[in-house]
């Protein structure tokens, strides 16, 4: 996947070209609904960092993700998934995201996801020995 | 938590699971492998460099992290109904509990309602603990088409 450049917003849009190695079905030749699943987060991801109140360098982990896989997509496609942060206020963003295809423009996948700001970026304690029981905090 | 109970009366197929592992070439390069436990389909996927979404912890991407989900609740449904062709994914909700450390991650789900076209499946992933998942997901299947369901012989919905 890469950041589509030329893309003017709202958002940020990440580009996705089909591959054999993401497919679903070896003989439909479709996306892995997983392969747009994670895309979609890592772009929600993205766009968080995209927003004018983001601090650089505060990470970031995935609350909740909700995806709609509304089109199976052909690998032969190029997916443009768009993600715009709708809400941002320093501890949870809100995310929504859509994946459709590039040149057609059908809507493949819909998305919407919740992170959390400021989790660790440093190594986490060996889980068993950490009492609270939860590394997102 | 996968108990060998589904509509059909068919019995559950660790062939046909492994059959459609074989055919998502998406599975093959996360890594996943399956066996059949006390406690019915478990998928198991081994970490890599490059399935870390944060570098600096390590953790697990949670785009891998909700495929596994994905991947562990079609093999499932696939094990259980002994299904022949795909069940396709129409919606899924994940919460991410905890962060996945660099590590083999496990996963297991079940059927909380098999319908004739639909199937709504919950799945989970943990690490060291079954007790302590590091995510859960909910899903929708719209099964495969058979005899019954082809052809508008279905009237309600």
């Amino acid at each position: 996947m890469v950041l589509d450049e030329a893309d003017t917003g709202p958002g940020v849009a990440v580009l996705l070209p089909g591959a054999a190695r993401l497919s679903g079905d070896d003989q439909d030749e479709v996306f892995h609904t997983g392969v747009i699943l994670a895309t979609l987060d890592n772009t929600a991801g993205w766009c968080i960092r995209d927003h004018p109140d983001y601090v650089e360098g505060t990470s970031m982990a995935t609350l909740d993700l909700r995806v709609d896989f509304v089109t199976p997509a052909s690998l032969r496609e190029t997916l443009r998934v768009r993600a715009v942060c709708e809400g941002f206020d320093g501890d949870i963003a809100f995310v929504r995201a859509t994946a459709e295809t590039l040149n057609t423009k059908v809507l493949i996948a819909t998305g919407q996801a919740t992170f959390m700001l400021g989790t660790p970026s440093g190594p986490n304690p060996a889980t068993p020995a950490n009492p609270v029981g939860g590394s997102l905090e | 938590m996968n108990k060998p109970v589904q509509a059909g009366g068919s019995l559950p197929s660790l062939a046909l699971a492994q059959q459609q592992l074989i055919k998502m070439p998406y599975a093959a390069f996360l890594g996943v492998s399956l066996r059949v436990g006390p406690d019915g389909l478990e998928t198991s996927t081994r970490s890599r460099a490059d399935l870390i979404g944060n570098t600096n912890l390590p953790a697990l991407h949670g785009g891998v992290i909700g495929s596994l989900l994905d991947i562990t609740g079609m093999l499932t449904l696939v094990f259980l109904k002994a299904l022949d062709q795909s069940p396709r994914l129409i919606d899924m909700d994940i919460d991410y509990l905890r962060s996945g450390q660099a590590q083999p991650t496990l996963g297991r789900a079940e059927i909380v309602r098999g319908g004739r076209r639909m199937a709504n499946l919950r799945a989970v992933l943990w690490q060291d603990d079954p007790e302590r998942p590091i995510a859960i997901g909910r899903l929708q299947f719209l099964l495969p088409k058979t005899e019954t369901t082809r052809g508008g012989l279905e009237v309600s919905r």
